[in-house]
């Protein structure tokens, strides 16, 4: 067990290596997130959600917190595997005794790596830009949040990468199957509303929505999100599932 | 044996053979088609084996049943008394494997993905000497996205000698290479060989087998037609030696008869015949000279049955 813990290790150190080492893709991994908290977060700042006194940029900066964690997690994740399949990556693992369980932990552990500092990033711009911080008491529920969306979207990630057929269309399916999701889910407009009943119904059926009500929740004093944690636990299940059902070492 | 899970275990071949890969009767169908029709061979400890054939023949499929990747229709299959399908986390601790076409890790940089390679064995061997036997000493600590083609097939080799194996499979090691890449892709299997490694590679390269095989085996359509040393399976498959001379103007001009009991074409100025007894030939060939007051016939030349002959005799067939 430790020899699979300590190669898991060596691996994750690798992954974080070449990541960094790819500046143009960890660049925009986090800018991508940070751009748009401060462009839009500035366009909030002394707005109210209609009828409170929550400032909009209060659960704006936990909405893009959750956007922060599905980047990490399942657009880099995924989109990740797929090309390491696709270049035969995964292949060539195959033909060592490596045990599986400590590549793909250590894919997992540097993903686990990359959203911690990515939604660090996120949070401590957003309270020294808005002003906007978790509730006193509430850092503990902020971080159990962020660890189940990461093991969510991290599923779901492992999951949508067997369904990529090719290393050119990784990142824009991982994308593309997320932001419409996103957008509509009120993650990047915190006034956002208008949505016809049944999309709203569909809307709140996707992980989406459920990540970014736990973390706001953390952030401003909200309904307990008892049926947003059972939608992530439900996602987490299926997408593990999926992963587990269709995942391939070569192409 | 109190651990009563092995149940698949089965006892290992015979050492006494001494041969690192066994294989018998081998049989592969993918859907209906046979790719392999029962293939047979030997490889023995520290020699390098070739398995030569068109594309097609069924090299890669062989390679991947002896490599674990694959479980065979039916036959036999020990590869260092292991079987590869029921045992491969074994066999892959002691079998070093080079894919055709395989990926790396491409921001990683050259030594440090040997490394992060060695950490994967129980007893790996020394970084230093990895990458001196593949000449990438100079470019240890390059990305690896950074390489040329023939760099990256010699990482391909590193990384498969990581685990310090007994036992290397080559899947085509050079297609696609230019001239130099490939030179220094054999200079790399010979330091393999010099090694005491043992090392199975397949390849469609006539002049790769001969100057890298110890023994050569042909595979055309799923069968092996012949196995045996370079000489040996040119000797076996009926090959000729060819004796040529420089055709005499006298002979030419038809002013002689041509030399009896050999089936002699001239082709212009050369004079070619194909005999099973070149020393026979000779000595009638020498007769006939002296009779006509040739002297020494010129640019005499015998030469033994190319593996090339062989190979193309085998194979044309197979081309519309």
């Amino acid at each position: 067990m430790s020899r699979t813990v300590r190669l898991a290790v060596r691996q994750a150190v690798l992954e974080q290596r070449s990541f960094w080492r790819s500046a143009e893709y960890a660049l925009f991994t986090f800018a991508f997130p940070l751009m748009i908290l401060l462009l839009i977060g500035a366009a909030n700042v002394g707005s109210h959600l209609p009828g409170t006194d929550i400032k909009n940029t209060t659960v704006f900066v936990p909405g893009i917190l959750a956007f922060s964690v599905i980047v990490a997690a399942y657009v880099n994740l995924g989109s990740k595997v797929a090309v390491l399949r696709h270049d035969g990556v995964l292949k060539r693992i195959r033909t060592t005794p490596l045990p599986a369980a400590a590549y793909l932990g250590g894919l997992l552990a540097s993903t686990v790596v990359t959203a911690i500092s990515i939604t660090a990033c996120t949070g401590l711009i957003g309270w020294l830009a808005f002003g906007a911080g978790p509730r006193a008491g509430e850092l503990l529920a902020l971080a159990g949040g962020l660890v189940l969306g990461t093991v969510c979207f991290a599923s779901l990630g492992l999951a949508i990468s067997s369904v990529i057929t090719s290393a050119e269309s990784a990142g824009p399916v991982a994308y593309a199957s997320f932001l419409p999701i996103a957008i509509i889910s009120g993650v990047f407009d915190p006034t956002f509303s208008g949505l016809p009943p049944w999309l709203s119904r569909l809307v709140a059926a996707f992980p989406v929505k459920a990540l970014a009500e736990v973390l706001q929740n953390a952030y401003a004093v909200r309904p307990f999100p008892a049926w947003d944690l059972v939608n992530l636990g439900l996602w987490t299940a299926a997408g593990a599932a999926f992963a587990v059902w269709r995942f391939r070492w070569h192409t | 044996m109190t651990d009563t899970r092995v149940i698949v275990e089965r006892p290992p071949a015979p050492a006494a053979d001494g041969s690192a890969v066994h294989v018998r009767g081998l049989r592969m169908s993918f859907g209906g088609t046979e790719v392999l029709r029962g293939v047979g061979f030997d490889v023995r400890y520290g020699e390098v084996f070739c398995l030569l054939g068109p594309n097609g023949a069924g090299k890669t499929t062989t390679l991947e049943i002896l490599e674990g990747f694959r479980v065979p229709t039916g036959g036999e299959v020990r590869v260092l008394g292991l079987d590869p399908a029921a045992q491969p986390a074994r066999l892959r601790e002691r079998a070093g494997m080079v894919l055709q076409e395989c990926g790396f890790p491409r921001q990683a940089r050259v030594a440090e993905l040997l490394d992060l390679w060695r950490s994967y064995y129980p007893d790996p061997r020394p970084l230093g000497e990895l990458l001196e036997v593949v000449e990438l000493t100079e470019v240890r600590n390059t990305q690896v996205r950074r390489l040329s083609g023939g760099q990256r097939r010699r990482l391909d080799f590193a990384l498969a000698l990581a685990g310090d194996p007994e036992l290397i499979f080559l899947d085509e090691p050079t297609t696609g290479f230019d001239p130099e890449a490939r030179r220094r892709c054999w200079a790399a299997i010979e330091n393999l060989r010099g090694l005491g490694k043992t090392i199975l590679l397949t390849t469609h390269y006539l002049d790769e087998a001969e100057r890298l095989a110890d023994r050569i085996a042909i595979l055309r359509a799923g069968r092996i037609e012949l196995a045996g040393t370079t000489h040996e399976v040119a000797v076996r498959a009926g090959l000729a030696t060819r004796v040529s001379f420089t055709t005499p103007s006298a002979l030419r001009r038809g002013q002689i008869p041509p030399p009896d009991g050999i089936d002699l074409t001239i082709c212009g100025p050369e004079s070619v015949c194909h005999t099973a007894n070149a020393a026979m030939t000779l000595r009638l060939l020498l007769a006939w000279a002296t009779e006509h007051s040739l002297g020494d016939l010129g640019s005499l030349a015998v030469t033994a049955p190319r593996l090339e002959d062989t190979y193309l005799q085998l194979t044309s067939g197979d081309r519309g």
